[in-house]
């Protein structure tokens, strides 16, 4: 049992080392060490000193990362997914440090947003002031540093909306964040899908970097996309729990290790998987309709059109592998747990008969 | 402390759990400044000072919100409540303007009671708990015992339940101990994994998410495995008389053994084989999308090395 624990912490600590996952408070420390935990003190002085040198305002491209709480995270997954299929929004709250903002927390704000467009009314900014008021009694002393939305189904970007409003909020109410939720693709491919974005000043040509993370946009969102896709840029997210975060949420894991294997990826997400196909088909078409025509049309310049027909196509091809991977994922747990609590007599029998453990393709 | 015999079944998020850890870390730092605050180091000594002689950290109190749907109590998120520690007394406006704030935004949520932090429900949380009776008449109290003790298994969370009890002939409010279960959502549950220990932040391969989604699977499968050794160990000791038989233990454990083909029938096969086929299919789709991709590439890089060729009989071989 304690080659099994020590494993599993081997595990775990090479999982955090991959994902970025800073514990504020290493569990080899000293546990009553009060420094520990110090990204959680809210400095006020510091914090005002900052505001008033404004670092932000000579580059536009001042911030570079964000640090999101474990409370912060869940909250805003939580609210996105409560959701369903209409947009929901909120505020986030927290400070700067050099070049990251940190979010700490995170709230909901009572807007119903229709498809794509989420906007702020006036009895959200109201809303806003008297829960910023009530968080300030109740010792959450940050100021809000950002907002947050969820775009159901289709990719964590900001439309031409989002851009302008971002834009309006990074002009008034610096520091500024925008973060964008996928709720939906957070469950099909079993992992959280966030995005950090924040706009460039307006006439502000960025310098040609590479597009920082490929993701399939659907056909009827793409044209949005790529209008504005060239005036924000993403930040880098990292998380961070506190040391008595980390222990619960390591004790948790004792307690709800019976949802991983009682869910099913593929029941819960037909309806989005059904979805993608057939955006893919309706690529697909079109893909092929420029293709056809490039064949027929005259063959002048075939080196740049080539290009981006290809590139097309191969999009199309790395959606379509994405979709699948998550099925045949979604398919591999169902699959083992068939085997694991409903073979029992077969596997009696395979014991037996020392048969080739091959249940895969009996199935 | 006794259990509670009311019969509810009560059902906690983590984002409650998360929600108050973070409430009382960010009390407890606040109280004690780090040593070295970062960017102004001119106030260094004070805060040097300050955190040599530790405050202690005070408890914190909020109120839980969710769903009572029948005999089940479902607990889905809190916020912070102020608590005057020296005068016992609940801040009522703050509490009512709270609840309107999210009633707004989840309007399914109502008061199940409230939280604090600690390692016992004291006396004086009987004040609260009654001062609470009239929003919800019978509130739930949820106590986090915030000291981190590596050795304990089980998480430090105890949720308590008020009954009406005859001591010594007067009938008296005591707290009772409730049983919980730990449920989430599923992007709660990602999520948690998120930030807990699985799952790559960042897209990551194909290799890496396979890796990350086995390795889940893995550890859940293997905690199953350790929970069922105990419980074999626990039989085999019985067997041999070192612990006393007890039958309704057993009676529980045959029953849980019972359940073990959880679905076996023809009807559960069918379907199964539906869903295999369904993802066999959309794995030949996209192989068939590469392929045709990859096909795409071969017959332009082909119609570039045969430049000439291609100009002339090209159009041809295509119409």
């Amino acid at each position: 049992m304690e080659a099994m624990a020590s494993q599993a912490a081997i595990a775990q600590k090479t999982w955090e080392l991959e994902n970025n996952i800073i514990t504020t408070d290493s569990s080899s420390k000293l546990l009553t060490d009060q420094s520990s935990d110090s990204i959680f003190y809210y400095d006020e002085p510091a914090q005002a000193k900052f505001q008033q040198e404004k670092p932000w305002v000579n580059d536009p491209h001042f911030f570079k990362r964000v640090k999101i709480s474990a409370l912060a995270l869940l909250k805003m997954v939580v609210h996105a997914r409560s959701g369903g299929t209409i947009e929901i929004m909120g505020l986030m709250q927290g400070k700067t440090d050099g070049d990251s903002i940190i979010v700490m927390d995170a709230f909901a704000l009572p807007v119903e947003g229709t498809e794509t467009r989420v906007n702020a009314q006036e009895d959200a900014y109201e809303y806003m002031v008297e829960y910023s008021q009530t968080n300030k009694q109740a010792g959450r002393l940050e100021n809000v540093v950002g907002w947050y939305h969820s775009h159901p189904g289709y990719g964590c970007w900001l439309s031409g909306i989002d851009v302008t409003t971002q834009m309006h909020n990074q002009q008034f109410q610096e520091p500024f964040l925008a973060v964008v939720i996928d709720p939906t693709r957070t469950v099909s491919a079993g992992k959280v899908e966030i995005g950090a974005f924040r706009t460039y000043p307006n006439g502000y040509k960025p310098p040609d970097e590479p597009v920082s993370e490929y993701q399939s946009i659907p056909l009827s969102k793409i044209e949005d996309f790529g209008v504005h896709c060239k005036q924000y840029y993403a930040l880098d997210i990292t998380y961070f729990k506190s040391s008595l975060d980390s222990h619960l949420l390591d004790l948790l894991w004792n307690k709800y290790w019976v949802n991983t294997l009682s869910s099913s990826p593929l029941l819960g997400n037909g309806d989005y998987i059904a979805g993608q196909m057939s955006d893919l088909a309706e690529k697909l078409e079109q893909a092929e309709n420029q293709l056809a025509h490039s064949r027929f049309g005259p063959l002048m310049a075939p080196t740049h059109r080539k290009k981006d027909d290809d590139s097309q196509l191969a999009k199309i091809t790395r959606d379509s592998a994405k979709i699948t991977v998550e099925q045949v994922h979604g398919l591999m747990s169902q699959v083992i747990k068939d085997m694991l609590f409903n073979t029992v007599s077969q596997s009696h029998k395979c014991c037996s008969e020392h048969s080739d453990p091959e249940p895969m393709v009996e199935t | 402390m006794a259990s509670s015999s009311s019969g509810l079944t009560f059902k906690l998020h983590p984002l409650v759990i998360v929600n108050i850890s973070d409430h009382y870390t960010r009390v407890k730092s606040q109280l004690n400044p780090p040593l070295a605050p970062h960017g102004s180091s001119s106030d260094g000594s004070s805060s040097a000072t300050a955190s040599s002689s530790a405050v202690p950290a005070p408890r914190v109190y909020g109120c839980v919100i969710g769903v009572q749907r029948g005999r089940t109590v479902e607990i889905f998120n809190s916020f912070e409540l102020l608590f005057d520690p020296v005068t016992h007394i609940l801040d009522r406006n703050f509490l009512e303007k709270k609840q309107e704030l999210y009633k707004k935004v989840f309007p399914n949520f109502y008061v199940l009671g409230w939280y604090s932090t600690g390692s016992d429900a004291e006396e004086s949380d009987m004040h609260i708990h009654k001062a609470l009776m009239d929003i919800n008449e019978s509130p739930v109290y949820v106590l986090l015992n915030p000291l981190i003790n590596p050795a304990q298994k089980d998480l430090p969370i105890t949720i308590f339940e008020s009954e009406m009890h005859v001591i010594d002939g007067v009938p008296q409010l005591i707290f009772v101990r409730a049983s919980y279960t730990i449920e989430t959502v599923e992007a709660e549950r990602i999520s948690v994994d998120h930030v807990a220990h699985l799952k790559p932040s960042d897209g990551g391969s194909a290799a890496t998410q396979l890796a990350a989604h086995l390795t889940g699977m893995h550890s859940a499968i293997k905690m199953l495995n350790s929970r069922v050794r105990v419980l074999h160990h626990y039989l085999v000791a019985m067997q041999k008389g070192e612990i006393p038989c007890d039958n309704s233990l057993l009676r529980q454990v045959s029953s849980l053994l019972r359940r073990l083909p959880v679905i076996e029938s023809g009807k559960f096969q069918d379907d199964f084989l539906m869903e295999y086929n369904d993802t066999l299919l959309i794995t030949y789709l996209a192989m068939l999308t590469n392929c045709s991709s990859t096909m795409n590439d071969l017959v332009d890089k082909f119609n570039t090395a045969y430049d000439r060729v291609s100009r002339r009989g090209g159009r041809a071989a295509f119409i």
